[in-house]
């Protein structure tokens, strides 16, 4: 039983970190241009199709391959962020959510044309090798998994914290007139964010394809989930968000095999109506609007 | 000069009934007809929603949750215990609004993002109960065989709800007394109170508004009409299924909402209608329909932020000065 508990918490800690991936790039995206952006899922589901079938069209390995969809992801976050979102930056809410719905229905149904609905498998050539500790059962394709992530949500706080553009994006997301008045170029800042949160997303997508399926409709589940993580984890906290993360992989994980599969979806919600009772302010405090 | 306004609005207004009420015979086919039945649906729902959203400023996702619960509500009601339409109808807005209560007690106290997030998952966390408890809802096979409304006689006019005509009859007295009973709220205290809530809540509570009780009221009243509309839908089609009560039926109604222009109430109803109507013309595209769709969501918010209602009146209302 004990091991059954560990090992339904270690794939939901890897789970975890996929969601973190998507969710630190909505949550930067949110932070910076105040979008909700909806079509994020489809951001991760085109960076998986981006890496299958540049190894399936162009024959190269796994590693390569999450590097040509992390980098096509970012050229095309970039594109749909100047065409789409900048015309109603600094509008309500309510626009942006509807425009990314549009954005999300008409890029998940091109790819359903395009692509077919019949899902696919990524195959990285790991999944053969297991590795085994304290009773735990791992394949290497999800220790990839987790060492990927880890690495680049290091390299993301490493960027934010550290570089010249990291610290523009932050001061943009505090104050962006006193951004624009202190010579920061705004516009570029926000395609900036928009490609590194597809890249982003692509490379979570590129790694879930490998663990389980491609397929068109992979995106507005989890597009959902990481709105609840940001909610959780504070919108523009990196810590916060990995924290929630983790949290959410583990309450789908844990209550997907304890309590009821079929009501796996349901977790993240109620630990979110949890939250919100026991601690208005989120789970790393500040306001909570 | 105020009196004759109040002429010429009355006039218009009867014509405009007149003009409803000769619908059925000029579209007599009943592919039509179902189109109509299905705009006063969701003109309905679009109102009670704009109530919520545009009125109040509170952004709920998941009011295609209230639509279900009113909907199964009333189907498995007169199923299990045989009674009318007339009384489950209100069996079904009295347990979706006590639903909605609950559920607006709960998260009302969020604003923005974090309300829509929430209401979204409410409306997630509804149809996954709707697929997964099957002893109650027979899950995804749906509630086949609800029975018909019982048929009316009133002097002149009898409506027995076998034909398609009759309902719309039905939901064209439904739209009006729930356009009528919003206009009055929304025209009194209560939607002063609503819009001053939107505008700026802390002001709005610094004057002694009760923010939290108006904001309560609205999404209460929104969820029972909406539960109402659903009633209306489960005896009309006379089958149910969770799949028509998905977070992508919140969108549709927040996104007629918005293409009508949500601050007024004939927004929605045009919103409501145009949106039943026009995608019928997508049709021919196919396989493209959802594609075109998303663009053409993706450009309407970009070019007519206000909604086609709403850019109208405020085009008109300037060169009027």
């Amino acid at each position: 039983m004990l091991m059954v508990f560990l090992q339904q918490a270690l794939n939901g800690i890897i789970l975890g970190c996929i969601y973190a991936l998507i969710a630190l790039g909505l949550s930067l995206i949110f932070g910076i241009l105040e979008v909700a952006n909806f079509a994020h899922g489809e951001f991760y589901m085109l960076g998986a199709f981006m890496a299958l079938f540049s190894m399936s069209g162009l024959g190269v390995s796994f590693f390569p391959a999450l590097l040509i969809a992390m980098i096509g992801m970012g050229i095309i976050g970039a594109l749909i962020e100047r065409a789409v979102f900048r015309p109603i930056v600094g509008k309500p809410l309510i626009n942006s959510m509807l425009l990314s719905f549009g954005l999300s229905t008409a890029l998940a149904n091109l790819a359903l044309l395009l692509f077919g609905a019949d899902p696919q498998k990524i195959e990285s050539g790991l999944a053969d090798y297991h590795l085994r500790f304290f009773g735990l059962h791992l394949t290497a394709e999800r220790l990839m998994v987790l060492v990927v992530s880890v690495a680049l949500v290091i390299l993301l706080a490493w960027f934010i914290q550290s570089t010249r553009t990291g610290k523009a994006m932050r001061a943009v997301s505090q104050d962006r007139v006193a951004a624009q008045l202190a010579g920061i170029n705004v516009s570029r800042i926000y395609t900036i964010t928009f490609a590194i949160s597809g890249a982003l997303a692509a490379a979570a997508g590129t790694m879930v394809g490998a663990m389980f399926f491609v397929s068109p409709e992979m995106g507005f589940s989890v597009v959902l989930k990481c709105f609840i993580i940001i909610a959780l984890g504070g919108f523009g906290k990196i810590r916060g968000v990995i924290v929630a993360a983790v949290m959410i992989g583990l309450a789908e994980s844990l209550g997907g095999g304890f309590i009821s599969y079929a009501y796996k979806d349901a977790y993240p919600f109620l630990l979110l109506v949890l939250l919100f009772m026991l601690k208005p302010q989120g789970l790393t405090g500040g306001s909570g609007r | 000069m105020n009196g004759r306004m109040n002429w010429a609005k009355w006039l218009v207004g009867l014509a405009g009934a007149a003009l409803l009420c000769a619908v059925p015979r000029f579209f007599s086919l009943d592919y039509y007809l179902h189109m109509f039945v299905m705009s006063e649906i969701y003109a309905v729902l679009a109102m009670s929603l704009a109530l919520i959203v545009g009125f109040s400023g509170q952004v709920s996702m998941g009011h295609a949750a209230f639509y279900g619960v009113g909907a199964y509500a009333s189907a498995l009601i007169s199923l299990k215990s045989g009674l009318p339409f007339w009384v489950t109808i209100w069996c079904a807005g009295a347990v979706a609004g006590l639903l909605s209560f609950v559920i607006g007690k709960m998260v009302l106290r969020l604003r923005g993002h974090f309300l829509a997030i929430t209401t979204a998952f409410f409306g997630v966390l509804v149809t996954l109960i709707l697929n997964n408890w099957i002893d109650l809802t027979n899950g995804p096979m749906g509630v086949p065989g609800i029975p018909r409304p019982s048929p009316i006689s009133l002097p002149g006019l009898t409506l027995s709800f076998e034909t398609r005509a009759d309902y719309y009859y039905l939901g064209l007295v439904f739209v009006g007394l729930v356009a009528f009973l919003l206009y009055r709220i929304v025209n009194s205290r209560i939607g002063n109170a609503l819009i001053a809530i939107r505008e700026n809540e802390e002001l709005a509570r610094s004057i002694g508004v009760d923010a939290m009780a108006y904001k309560v009221f609205a999404f209460t009243l929104g969820g029972a009409l909406a539960g109402m509309a659903g009633s209306f839908y489960a005896h009309y089609i006379l089958f149910i299924s969770p799949v028509t009560f998905t977070i992508a039926e919140s969108i549709n109604l927040l996104v007629m909402i918005i293409f009508g222009g949500m601050t007024t109430l004939f927004g929605p109803v045009f919103g409501a209608v145009a949106l039943t109507l026009l995608p019928e013309f997508l049709r021919m595209a196919g396989s493209l329909r959802l594609v075109i769709y998303g663009v053409a969501l993706v450009i309407f918010i970009i070019w007519l932020p206000l909604g086609v209602w709403g850019t109208i009146k405020s085009r008109w209302m300037e060169r009027r000065g």
